[in-house]
């Protein structure tokens, strides 16, 4: 199975090489006195050519802040974003390297943390789409594992962030809806159950660097399970996630 | 003297009068309004347009892999795992990591000595996990196989949270990992990695924490 999964894998990483193959490349010119390409995309790799100014580069792919460039004469390294950003387009015009999403006003959100769901311990998730600068969709999908039981809870809705404008605290506050799924793990007659579920929300965001932030929620949850009895449930979580 | 100043005068009607040549025409230098039943004329550009479109930079900070390798389960021995991994790099020090693997456990030493023992049923040896993990690169460099070789390569550390079902049951666990990712190309990458589930359970007696560690080399491609 494994040989089949790193057959399956490299198949597809060259496939990939040769679709990119075919491409038309980005090309720039170098503006600055040099530019320095590196072995690998980081600040521990050794610089290994560098192209003079009025030279031609081709952009390859990037890999976070880095980007895979070749010189005129064939050689391949690693460009810094910044020095790169300061290239030009053979018409003149600034080279198109896309800038970092503005926090105040991304659109996708995807991240996991850690919380405490009804005094069990809580691994979630999420995925958050902003249909405003303040106001967002989210689908959360997480997982409570407790002594007694286990509970799966996914659930939707929609979040206001107060001021989007402040980067590092700004607080939040929601309402959704949503299902759980309970497993009971105390034997004799283990009970599973779905209930339905809705929740209001009190929380905070706050930026961290590049595309990376955190997120801080209380939640309140009203159960209503199959007696038609309404459970009152609190939770609070912390994650971390990459915005786009 | 007046036959001078007839000249003078004669020359002066005579210029005077070559005025009467020239109208009925339109002086150059001024703007005339356009007749009102002319066609006006659009001068129509013989160059065709030039549709430029930048290239598109395609990231690549995805990775995707398969494992396998050997997971001590904690009084169940070691055992055979395998599973599969994907990553999103933030930045060049962070990454986020999600991994999912499955095991099957071993017998206990009570098992061992007396057989007629069950501690976990056969379908309760099945170990899966899954994790999700924050990595940090701590420290990049280069890996030297012979004299003009040298490959990339990155020690990462890891931590994260995330579900171990084991013995028909789920438990959370913590999980903490050390591995070291070297770059055969730019887009393939062999992992080694150390990690450590952490969780707690009464499946020999008491409740324990039990460490459960597992070694595994795996490859990924990065899309």
């Amino acid at each position: 199975m494994t040989r089949l999964l790193a057959s399956v894998l490299l198949l597809q990483a060259i496939c990939v090489d040769f679709a990119y193959a075919g491409e038309r490349l980005l090309e720039l010119v170098v503006t600055q006195p040099f530019l320095e390409m590196r072995s690998g995309p980081g600040r521990g790799y050794p610089v290994v050519y560098v192209v003079g100014r009025d030279e031609v580069v081709k952009v390859l792919y990037s890999r976070t802040d880095w980007y895979k460039v070749r010189a005129p004469q064939g050689e391949e390294g690693w460009a810094r974003r910044e020095e790169l950003a300061r290239t030009v387009l053979p018409s003149g015009e600034p080279a198109p390297i896309p800038p970092y999403p503005g926090f105040a006003s991304h659109r996708w959100e995807f991240g996991a943390g850690y919380g405490v769901y009804n005094r069990q311990n809580l691994v979630t998730s999420y995925a958050d789409f902003g249909l405003t600068d303040s106001i967002d969709i989210e689908g959360v999908l997480q997982q409570a594992l407790g002594t007694l039981d286990n509970r799966v809870v996914a659930t939707i809705g929609l979040r206001h962030t107060f001021i989007p404008e402040w980067k590092w605290f700004s607080p939040t506050a929601g309402l959704g809806t949503g299902y759980q799924h309970i497993a009971d793990k105390v034997p004799p007659a283990p009970r599973e159950a779905d209930n339905q579920l809705a929740y209001v929300s009190l929380g905070a965001r706050g930026f961290i660097t590049r595309r990376f932030m955190w997120r801080a929620d209380w939640r309140h949850y009203v159960v209503f399970n199959n007696l038609n009895v309404y459970e009152d449930l609190e939770e609070w979580k912390f994650g971390l996630a990459v915005f786009f | 003297m007046e036959i001078r100043l007839g000249s003078v005068l004669l020359a002066a009607a005579l210029l005077s009068g070559c005025g009467w040549f020239h109208r009925g025409e339109k002086p150059q230098n001024q703007v005339v309004a356009e007749e009102p039943d002319s066609e006006p004329t659009v001068v129509e550009p013989q160059v065709n347009r030039r549709d430029v479109k930048t290239p598109h930079i395609k990231a690549k900070d995805l990775e995707v892999g398969a494992y396998f390798g050997a997971l001590s389960i904690q009084d169940f021995g070691v055992n055979p795992v395998y599973g599969v991994r994907l990553a999103y790099h933030v930045s060049e020090d962070i990454f986020f990591e999600g991994f999912l693997a499955t095991s099957k456990a071993g017998t206990t030493s009570l098992e061992d000595e007396f057989p007629e023992i069950t501690v976990v049923s056969n379908a309760g040896r099945r170990f899966t996990y899954y994790d999700l993990d924050l990595g940090y690169n701590v420290l990049p460099g280069e890996i030297f196989l012979g004299r003009g070789r040298a490959f990339n390569s990155q020690l990462y550390v890891t931590v994260g949270l995330g579900d171990v079902k084991f013995a028909e049951t789920d438990q959370f666990a913590l999980n903490f990992g050390v591995g070291e990712r070297l770059l055969i190309t730019d887009w393939l990458a062999l992992h080694l990695d150390v990690r450590d589930h952490v969780f707690e359970t009464s499946l020999t007696g008491r409740a324990k924490n039990v460490d459960n560690i597992e070694a595994t080399l795996g490859l990924t491609t990065f899309f």
